[in-house]
């Protein structure tokens, strides 16, 4: 059984990902050996990426500089929740070869994490037949940890 | 008067005899580089891999409903040694926007992607079949061989008797040879590759051995989370066409005497589809003795759904469960 005190937090740019975040904070300021991972996974470039010149090092410097802004918010909303600096660290994946929803289970199992938590953004049905949601793969995927789906 | 010189004997024999020689009044010219496919005419001849291929003609496409436009970048061929008639697909790069209802998709044609595609299929029947060689300018050039074979809504059109008759006599061959072909696109899925453009006129069914083939496979599109979605979307359309023999906008039901108001009056938002709301996916409300685990299907691509299928291979499952509920 992974840890539950071993939380991963999914993040974006969108006010949902706060939401999460600062949920986590107020849920887990008084749990002792609480650890928080705060994690942005961002997509492959489009299919007519590299056609157009583009340069996969410069992509994923924006998308890494994007997520450095990210976690510096939650980070505040965390440490403002009297959740330990130390406790918590950042990182950023780019899918290769898999969903978001994949990389994100890849990324809780190779961490043992045993909470992963999302805000949930309040998708249409076509947009999330087309787009697809987070949110609802983690609460279909959910075996062996626990989900939190903030709203 | 063409100068022949310039051509090696080789196709001289089959080049001199062709029809399209007879009527050119100008000299032909052998291209190595096709980048600029628009420079290619009629007339011309195209080098690559060693073979010379005459063209004579144009693959033709258009949407449901608008004239068929010639594409000048997919050249009918004739190879002036072995005689064979093929088609190449040269290499046009676009991106367009797909409208969905509200929702936007970019869609772009990528020669790279259909190649590797062919080479994954190559001796698969259930796709058309051909290699990708590159030119003297590294384009990447397709030669596809050519099905002959109908197109599945071309046959379906054919047709002529009431759905009843169309149910009980025609319906099951359709479906079973349908589910072999979905089980080809898990294939596709099953190696990452996505077919990009499935439609009704992008099946054709081989005029030999009666299976289903999926052509053209260089539409790429960009959905990170869901990167099957639209072939999802393509395969229900198809099913919804086979089911119903046509596809019915609430439109067509209130100007169909045997239906008009009547039946409109029953029809509800969540009856139509879920990405564009423009077509009827609840056949039932259209055709009452339509097998309801047939319409249960249809309705996952409905607006009202509340059940979506995540993978191709779900949409397999039902399907194969329904023929067998059905059909023993």
């Amino acid at each position: 059984m992974a840890d539950w005190n071993n939380i991963l937090i999914a993040v974006d740019e969108l006010e949902s990902s706060l939401r999460a975040v600062e949920y986590v904070g107020q849920v887990t300021r008084s749990v002792d050996k609480v650890a928080i991972c705060l994690l942005h996974i961002y997509p492959e470039p489009p299919p007519d990426f590299h056609l157009k010149g583009g340069i996969l090092e410069e992509y994923q410097t924006q998308h890494i500089a994007r997520a450095e802004h990210i976690f510096g918010r939650c980070l505040e909303i965390l440490v403002g929740a009297d959740i330990k600096r130390e406790a918590i660290y950042c990182t950023t994946h780019m899918t290769e070869g898999r969903t978001i929803s994949d990389t994100l289970l890849l990324v809780r199992q190779k961490g043992n994490f045993g909470t992963v938590v999302t805000g949930k953004r309040g998708v249409s049905k076509a947009e999330e037949f087309l787009f697809g949601s987070i949110s609802n793969a983690l609460a279909r995927r959910c075996n062996d940890f626990t989900t939190w789906i903030v709203g | 008067m063409i100068d022949w010189s310039p051509f090696p004997t080789r196709i001289l024999p089959l080049l001199k005899s062709h029809s399209a020689m007879k009527h050119l009044r100008r000299q032909p010219t052998i291209f190595t580089d096709t980048s600029d496919f628009t420079r290619i005419d009629y007339g011309d001849i195209i080098h690559v891999d060693n073979r010379y291929f005459l063209v004579v003609g144009y693959a033709k496409e258009g949407r449901f409903g608008i004239d068929e436009q010639p594409k000048q970048w997919v050249p009918k061929v004739y190879d002036l040694e072995s005689g064979e008639r093929n088609i190449l697909k040269l290499v046009f790069h676009e991106n367009f926007t797909l409208k969905l209802g509200q929702l936007k998709v970019t869609c772009y044609r990528r020669p790279e992607k259909e190649g590797q595609v062919l080479d994954l299929v190559h001796g698969n029947l259930m796709f058309m079949q051909g290699y990708s060689v590159l030119d003297e300018a590294d384009n990447l050039v397709r030669v596809l061989d050519i099905v002959r074979g109908t197109r599945l809504d071309t046959a379906i059109g054919r047709i002529d008797c009431d759905h009843e008759t169309y149910m009980s006599t025609y319906l099951e061959d359709f479906l079973r040879r349908f589910l072999r072909s979905v089980e080809a696109i898990i294939l596709l899925h099953h190696h990452g590759f996505k077919h990009g453009d499935i439609r009704r006129d992008h099946v054709l069914i081989d005029g030999e051995s009666g299976h289903y083939r999926w052509i053209d496979f260089d539409y790429d599109f960009y959905l990170p989370e869901r990167p099957f979605a639209l072939d999802l979307i393509g395969l229900g359309n198809i099913l919804l066409y086979i089911l119903g023999r046509r596809n019915f906008r609430p439109l067509d039901i209130l100007q169909n005497p045997k239906m008009g108001e009547k039946v409109l009056e029953t029809l509800h938002v969540n009856d139509l589809s879920l990405l564009s709301q423009d077509r009827i996916f609840n056949l039932r409300k259209i055709y009452p003795r339509l097998p309801k685990c047939f319409n249960d299907i249809l309705l996952h691509f409905s607006t009202g759904t509340s059940v979506m299928y995540d993978t191709v291979t779900e949409f397999y499952d039902d399907l194969a469960a329904s023929i067998k509920q059905v059909y023993g």
